[in-house]
């Protein structure tokens, strides 16, 4: 158990709904005080500096374990979600086996145990038995052993009845059908975004329409099935167009019980980084060839990934839903690959960026340029996604920091940075199209029900 | 430009009007005669000998000009002179005597690449050389049949030759090199 | 043994091809040198680097017409071919062009190599340098392969052709073509259509980069299934003043054109959905004599081969006296002597 001092520090408690200068004291793994100081204490002390707030939620991330543990393990996900501050990860089944009965679960839980990390690790079962979207699977079975949801994410459900019925069935049992939603025979080859780039590339294109599409079925069979199973639950995963993301805004004014979270990847870069620009979304002009912003080779597979980098106005729609309320949290979708899998041509490369590690970094570029304040930020990674979760959730109450409770922190200083290499991510993934890039926040402690996961050595 | 003027416009003209003599008295008159000047200025000077020859033996003798780009032995030249000035040789290389002519013979190297060229065309029955300035070095066991004018001088030295048909001015001058990377001086 | 009567050094005529460049006129400021180590697309080519590459054409093309059509430039380097798409005249053609420089060539056919039995192309690329590859021509059916293999590969990359993406060689030789037969050997201002199935043509968009760069008031045309996304790019340009048009309209584009390019319509594309048959292409689009007949009287006809006669263009078209198609191949081999002679001259330093 963990004992740590921290002083004039900029405290950010979301579940309060409250931020400014303190003290916090954590004794044996408890958080023993959190003082907030007023007046003379508080002055020289701004969000710019060391920031301390709850620990992260990861709402979506692959561990890949069991069955692709060469990309990564439960036990180096943890890893990578304790350098990344995050204290507790949800993981999608989509492993081999699918985790679509409980005896899958039953070695997820035994790889957790085994690597006597206390990050929380909870799990979505899948919708359809084995993910082959045919039928159901073993849904009240699962809900039994502790999954937090469904999803067959990697793959949307293509079947309507199938969806229907799995919002119904999953609804009863309190729990969210967490849906990937993508119209497949509108993406069958697709590389990369539809758009300039993608033909000025010769890459197959990823219509946005394919994503509104699928939304727009999702929320149509949500608001059927609603009349009849009022607890039923739809949260849609990696929304990346403004199209879907105003239809979702639409759904919630129409107080459909849908929620969605985005991607750091999707609210900070775009397409343009496939043809070798590295500027961030906000500083883009769509058009890399005709600004002088192409400083990388083009076609780097590191910026394969499902949904693909979209638009200018695509990643803008994100941010927006963020201060909106719209987008309910941000989660990493955190996709390790091996370079096998990876250091391939672009277009029979694996989609997924390995994000986990970065997540807070991107998010706090955004911050850097004023587009989201600091608190969202934190809301996005911690309330936000706890909402997300719901009852699953387990504890009393928002994570926050609330004297007495275990402690569950995460420490970053936003004044330092640190540089994303193969040798400071702790994932086995390095396939981050970040490599070589200094992120500012860098992580200097993350403390998971009050154990000390990750201190800032020397990287 | 600088450098100290080792031929001027009169000597060439003189040396010119020789080494068109000494062409013919080699060869015993005109007969099978053919003159291949090396680019760039090679061909200049190639014309200027024809022109002689024709003054006083009433004879046309055939004037080409060969391009050695393509037959450098040293590749990493090409971001330096890539691009080539054009052969063209209007004529039947098979028994002829081709004298080639070049502006100056320092290593031996582009006359080497021009005899590598030239056999590429035809097989001559016989080759001469004759140069404007003949300034030593030799890396290669290769000499003139006709010199203008034989001019010793130093591996930090260069010699320019100025031809009035390209540079507006005829003149051979000396200079010293700059401290440059290898690949800033001539092939020659 | 008589001697023929002296001949000046022939300069060429004004409105002949420009084969032979003058020899006095040519200028002695070659203040541009090719610094790419690879050729991967023209979108890095600048316009003088280009020009530079149509003077060295110029040369190449004249060795073709020696009796021993030879030189020793590249002799003891060694250029591997590797093609993992199946194409005959661009894999010859670019052997050709090796052996003319006297280089040692290694051509490697994709589907009868390790690579079949899954050896990925980053480990092809390791084996062939190891082999002794110093230049490697690659050919590859995904967009982007080049830029993998030029990551991994010390020496020089010339792209010979990737999925849709591009095919510079082909440009480059389309755009040398073009020069030799219009007037004042420019495309400037010059109407040049290029027709056909635009979406999925790798020539299509590496003309884009050289006839913009040419100053050359380019047309696409196609029909609007086979266009998509092309707009987006007429509009914008990819690069301040290089517009160009897109329209599905056949007579639109064809008006008063100088030159005619047309692309082969390849028979995937119905099964995909993207035309109704063959049969509606070619009534509505094939470069016929009726259709060649709205453009300028001598516009010049083209097509970067193989070509489905009676489908984007009929048989009389292509074998009549405004077609240039034949002559494309030949101007292939010269430029593609060029580029390896260019690019073989780089060192490890310069510019990707």
């Amino acid at each position: 158990m963990t004992d740590l001092d921290i002083s004039r520090a900029w405290l950010v408690d979301p579940a309060a709904g409250r931020e400014g200068p303190g003290d916090i004291v954590v004794r044996d793994g408890v958080l023993e005080s959190v003082v907030w100081l007023e007046g003379e204490d508080a002055s020289g002390v701004d969000d710019r500096g060391v920031i301390v707030a709850p620990g992260f939620v990861d709402l979506h991330a692959h561990f890949r374990e069991p069955g692709n543990e060469d990309a990564e393990t439960i036990a180096t996900g943890m890893a990578a979600a304790a350098h990344g501050g995050f204290t507790t990860v949800c993981v999608m089944p989509n492993t081999a086996p699918a985790l679509d009965d409980p005896a899958v679960l039953a070695r997820v839980a035994a790889a957790r145990e085994a690597s006597s990390s206390p990050i929380r690790v909870l799990a979505f079962g899948s919708v359809s038995a084995g993910r082959g979207g045919e039928t159901l699977a073993a849904l009240g079975e699962l809900a039994d052993a502790g999954v937090i949801g469904f999803s067959d994410d990697g793959s949307p459900v293509t079947s309507g009845p199938l969806l229907r019925n799995a919002l119904a069935y999953a609804g009863a049992l309190g729990l969210p059908i967490v849906e990937h939603p993508e119209d497949a025979a509108l993406t069958a080859g697709a590389e990369m975004s539809d758009g300039f780039v993608a033909t000025v590339l010769g890459l197959r294109g990823w219509p946005a329409a394919a994503e509104e599409a699928a939304v727009a079925r999702d929320l149509a069979l949500l608001a059927d099935v609603v009349r009849d199973v009022p607890a039923a639950r739809l949260h849609l995963t990696h929304v990346s167009t403004a199209g879907a993301l105003e239809l979702v805004r639409r759904a919630k004014a129409a107080g459909l019980p849908v929620t969605c979270d985005v991607t750091p990847h999707h609210l900070a870069l775009t397409d343009e980084w496939v043809a070798g620009s590295r500027r961030w979304a906000w500083e883009a002009s769509g058009n890399p060839w005709d600004d002088g912003a192409i400083t990388d080779a083009p076609y780097s597979s590191a910026l394969r990934v499902n949904p693909p980098l979209r638009s200018v106005a695509d990643a803008a729609a994100c941010r927006e839903a963020l201060l909106d309320g719209t987008a309910d949290a941000v989660a990493s979708d955190h996709a390790p690959h091996t370079p096998v899998d990876k250091d391939v041509e672009f277009g029979l490369a694996a989609n997924g960026i390995s994000g986990i590690e970065t997540a807070l970094g991107v998010l706090l570029a955004a911050v850097d340029a004023g587009l989201v304040s600091l608190g969202q930020a934190v809301e996005a990674l911690t309330v936000g996604p706890a909402r997300v979760i719901g009852s699953a959730w387990g504890a009393d109450q928002q994570p926050g920091l609330v004297e007495g409770s275990p402690a569950d922190l995460v420490v970053f200083d936003r004044s330092e940075s640190w540089t994303v290499t193969a040798q400071t991510l702790a994932s086995k993934g390095k396939n981050t199209p970040l490599l070589g890039r200094a992120l500012s926040g860098r992580v200097l402690a993350t403390i998971a029900a009050g154990r000390l996961v990750y201190e800032a050595g020397a990287d | 430009m600088s450098g100290r003027h080792i031929m001027t416009a009169e000597e060439i003209r003189r040396a010119t009007i020789r080494i068109s003599h000494e062409i013919v008295e080699k060869q015993a008159g005109t007969s099978g005669l053919a003159l291949v000047g090396i680019q760039r200025r090679g061909v200049p000077l190639a014309r200027r000998i024809a022109a002689s020859i024709a003054e006083n033996e009433s004879v046309d003798v055939p004037v080409g000009a060969l391009d050695i780009t393509f037959y450098r032995d040293d590749l990493s030249l090409v971001a330096q002179q890539p691009v080539v000035k054009g052969t063209d040789l209007p004529f039947d290389l098979n028994g002829s005597t081709i004298v080639l002519v070049d502006d100056v013979l320092y290593t031996g190297r582009t006359i080497r690449a021009a005899m590598d060229a030239l056999v590429d065309f035809g097989r001559p029955q016989a080759i001469r050389l004759a140069v404007l300035v003949d300034r030593g070095h030799r890396e290669l066991p290769i000499r003139a049949d006709h010199v203008g004018k034989n001019v010793p001088t130093s591996r930090e030295e260069i010699v320019r030759v100025h031809l009035a048909e390209i540079d507006d001015e005829d003149a051979v001058l000396i200079d010293r090199v700059e401290v440059r990377e290898p690949e800033a001086e001539p092939v020659a | 043994m008589t001697v023929p009567p002296a001949a000046e050094i022939s300069t060429p005529a004004d409105d002949a091809p420009v084969v032979v460049p003058s020899v006095d006129a040519a200028p002695e400021t070659q203040a541009v040198a090719w610094r790419h180590r690879h050729l991967l697309d023209l979108d890095v080519v600048s316009w003088p680097e280009i020009e530079l590459v149509m003077r060295t054409t110029d040369a190449m093309r004249e060795v073709l017409e020696r009796p021993i059509a030879k030189v020793p430039a590249l002799r003891g380097r060694n250029v591997t071919i590797l093609f993992y798409e199946a194409s005959t005249r661009t894999r010859v053609s670019f052997e050709v062009a090796a052996k003319n420089l006297s280089a040692d060539v290694v051509n490697i056919a994709a589907a009868t190599s390790s690579v079949s039995k899954g050896e990925s192309l980053v480990d092809t690329v390791r084996t062939v340098e190891a082999l002794g590859a110093e230049l490697l021509v690659i050919r590859h059916a995904v967009s982007g392969a080049p830029y993998l293999a030029a990551e991994t590969f010390s020496g020089s990359v010339i792209n010979g052709g990737d999925g849709w993406h591009a095919h510079p060689t082909q440009a480059l030789l389309d755009l040398y073509t073009m020069r030799a037969h219009l007037p004042g050997g420019s495309v400037e201002g010059r109407k040049v259509v290029i027709l056909g199935d635009v979406l999925h043509s790798r020539v299509a968009r590496s003309n884009i980069w050289s006839l913009t760069a040419a100053g050359a008031d380019l047309w696409l045309c196609g029909p609007a299934t086979l266009l998509r996304g092309f707009e987006a790019w007429a509009g914008r340009g990819a690069a301040a003043g290089r517009r160009f048009h897109v329209t599905s309209s056949v007579d639109e584009a064809l008006r008063d054109a100088d030159v005619v390019m047309a692309l082969r319509i390849q028979r995937e594309r119905m099964a995909s959905g993207l035309l109704p048959s063959l049969r509606e292409y070619a009534a509505r689009y094939g470069l016929s004599a009726a259709r060649l007949a709205l453009a300028r009287p001598g516009a010049l006809v083209m097509h970067p081969g193989p070509m489905n006669e009676g489908v984007e263009i009929s048989p009389d078209v292509a074998a009549g006296t405004q077609s240039l198609i034949t002559e494309q191949v030949t101007n292939g081999v010269a430029v593609r002597m060029a580029l390896l002679y260019l690019l073989a001259g780089t060192r490890p330093g310069d510019a990707a």
